[in-house]
């Protein structure tokens, strides 16, 4: 049962890096990227095909697929800032259909669809105690997401790009006036974000199953987590994450409940809407 | 001549020729020196993909045609894609028997064409010979007859492989289960069962196609005491489930899977297999250079057609029907193929282990393994394993 539980962490641990990214973002850039796991896969797909065929070594290749996956970010993020600066948080979200599918597509097309032989980067149990197994991918995922999330914190309250950033999302017109330049700004959160995305997957990726398709809709678990924090706070998606990580490994270890795992996210988005809802009539919710 | 009237010219040109093709056809298998249409249904596009079962047959019909087909007839063979989509497979079937006038179906490779289009079959009195029968209509038909072994027997290949010839006990069987398969997988344990008296340590059929991680499942049958998997999953999945056993420190773990995963790509992604991986390959195993695969691996070299279990699927299907095809004296029409598919005699091919014949399963299969480390597959018997032998 504990074993279980523990064994969702690692799951846990990388809805928490996707879940902070996508907070980040709807904060920051008024966006929910539907693509940021695609991204982190196209990426991640790179990364393989750079040691693959060109020979890299793995650390070159992996760094260069962590650009690759920024870049690509920076470009929805540059169609975002640039064509759709004025529209909704609704349209915007919209348009990142676009990018996820297409990403889907392309890697179909440049990598083929089969899942790809990723050379791990960290495999293996880190420790175990008491029978029960740690993989260090587990340490990795749920350090990666309470680091990123407390840097990012630091980041938008002690820096001065932090406090122009706060800005931008709070009063984005008075921030203009004063002259903080708002496109380079928020091309650079997409940038960023991507590349987080794209290290987490590589982490995770050898690890399990690899295929386009499979990485791409971690974004909805990753949603699911950034709910919680009702896209606000990143404490909560971090927590998030790894609630529903957890509860994924443990619902597997129960027969009678086992096969809730595959609509757990949905399940967990459900119930955080109903509850967020809960004192709002019918006319006023709407 | 100027521009303009080349271009007419040419298009007039092309519009004759055209419609001389048309009249050729047309006739369906009346005339003689008319083409032998025939048809499949595949998968091409989609999340899961079956090419290479119809490419190789094709291939083979072309030789067949190059060498003077039958009789200087040859064969049109027809391969449309039904993307994994019920409404387009249905159209599909209908489109290559009713306006084609396909005499028979051939090589066909889809994720759901025999449950959906067998009625039809019935209806109009035309056989299937897939290469590769992947769902569980294509194994309950009288008119589908496929050439491979199937993911059900396959299935009990692999359990009586484990329990009998590697000596295991402690089998936990996992089912990725798609569609209605649950009962047939079902029968397949119990026809297991009856043959060695052995049952699983429990059956979890509640693993999905396509998780992300399926480290919890690993987990649970590895604190139920479980020593070998069998598990039916498509070949991304299978990755994942190793990864998790990896990242477990779950290293003694004995692997029985099915031939969906004998290929190189999973070989090359496979670093620690455990205990090793094992699969009862439903055709002549394709990684060891030999003899018996030769005329199939130069065909298929020559197309430049991936080597996996689905080329060689469709090939046999394809060098099966053309045999028959030779043997009927007379009128070559739906009827006369029917019928003589229906009569014929059993096949032997090397490549598989159960001589071919319309209607009888396939029900051997060649054990091969997956070591650790040597990211390459490897023969471990001299001959066929043969479900209850």
């Amino acid at each position: 049962m504990l074993q279980g539980a523990i064994a969702g962490l690692a799951a846990g641990g990388l809805y928490a890096v996707l879940g902070v990214c996508l907070t980040l973002m709807s904060r920051l850039v008024r966006v929910v990227n539907f693509a940021q796991a695609a991204t982190g896969m196209f990426g991640a797909f790179s990364a393989v095909w750079f040691v693959r065929e060109l020979d890299l070594p793995i650390w070159l290749g992996s760094v260069l697929g962590v650009l690759v996956a920024g870049l690509l970010s920076a470009a929805i993020g540059f169609i975002a800032a640039t064509w759709l600066s004025e529209a909704s948080t609704t349209t915007r979200s919209a348009m990142t259909v676009g990018p996820l599918l297409l990403l889907i597509s392309m890697s179909f097309i440049l990598f083929g669809n089969k899942p790809q032989p990723f050379t791990p980067i960290i495999a293996g149990p880190a420790f175990s105690f008491g029978g029960v197994v740690i993989s260090q991918v587990t340490v990795a995922t749920v350090a990666m997401a309470i680091v990123t999330a407390i840097v990012v914190r630091i980041v938008l309250r002690r820096t001065r790009v932090g406090t122009q950033l706060r800005a931008l999302s709070e009063r984005p017109t008075t921030a203009e006036l004063l002259g903080i330049r708002s496109r380079p700004l928020s091309i650079a959160v997409w940038f960023v974000t991507g590349v987080i995305s794209a290290m987490a997957i590589m982490i995770v990726a050898p690890s399990q199953s690899n295929d386009a398709t499979s990485l791409s809709m971690l974004i909805v678990p990753a949603a699911a987590a950034a709910l919680l924090g009702g896209f606000r706070r990143l404490d909560l998606a971090v927590i998030g994450g790894i609630v529903l990580g957890v509860l994924g490994g443990l619902v597997a270890q129960i027969d009678e409940v086992a096969l809730v795992r595959n609509f757990l996210p949905f399940l967990f988005i459900v119930v955080l809407l109903l509850w967020t809802q809960r004192k709002e009539v019918w006319d006023a919710a709407r | 001549m100027n521009k303009r009237a080349s271009g007419t010219a040419a298009l007039i040109a092309v519009a004759a020729l055209t419609l001389a093709g048309c009249t050729g056809a047309g006739d369906g298998s009346g005339g003689d020196g008319a083409p032998i249409v025939v048809g499949s249904v595949n998968t091409i596009s989609g999340p899961a993909t079956f090419p290479e079962a119809s490419q190789a047959a094709a291939a083979v019909f072309d030789a067949f045609n190059e060498a003077g087909g039958l009789d200087g007839r040859t064969i049109d063979y027809k391969t449309l894609d039904d993307k994994g989509d019920p409404a387009t497979a249905t159209a599909s079937a209908r489109e290559l028997v009713g306006s084609d006038g396909a005499v028979a179906l051939v090589g066909s490779a889809s994720l759901i064409e025999c449950e959906i289009n067998a009625k039809y079959y019935e209806q109009e009195g035309i056989l299937s010979l897939p290469g590769i029968g992947v769902d569980t209509g294509c194994f309950a038909s009288d008119n589908i007859s496929p050439a491979n072994v199937g993911p059900f027997n396959d299935m009990t290949l692999t359990l009586q492989y484990g329990s009998e010839v590697l000596g295991l006990d402690d089998i936990c069987i996992l089912l990725e289960i798609a569609g209605s398969t649950r009962p047939t997988y079902q029968a397949a344990i119990d026809k297991w069962t009856e043959i060695t008296g052995k049952e699983p340590k429990y059956v979890d059929d509640t693993v999905p196609y396509g998780a992300s991680d399926y480290t919890p499942y690993i987990v649970k049958a590895r604190d139920q005491g479980c020593k070998a998997l069998a598990i039916n999953p498509v070949e991304p999945d299978a990755i994942g489930q190793v990864k998790a056993a990896n990242a477990q420190g779950w290293d003694d773990v004995t692997w029985l899977y099915l031939t969906s995963v004998y290929s190189e790509n999973f070989a090359d992604a496979i670093d620690n297999a455990g205990a090793g991986i094992y699969v009862p390959a439903e055709f002549y195993p394709f990684t060891d250079d030999n003899e018996i695969n030769a005329d199939w691996r130069a065909l298929m070299e020559k197309n430049d057609i991936a080597l996996t279990s689905f080329s060689q699927g469709g090939y046999l299907a394809a060098t099966y029907f053309i045999e028959v095809l030779k043997s009927i004296d007379g009128d070559i029409t739906r009827e006369s193929v029917s019928e003589a598919l229906k009569s014929m005699d059993p096949i032997e091919n090397p490549m598989v282990g159960t001589p071919f014949a319309f209607g009888t399963q396939n029900t051997a299969g060649w054990p091969i393994i997956l070591k650790s480390g040597t990211n390459a597959w490897e023969k471990v018997a001299d001959d066929w394993l043969r479900i209850g032998e």
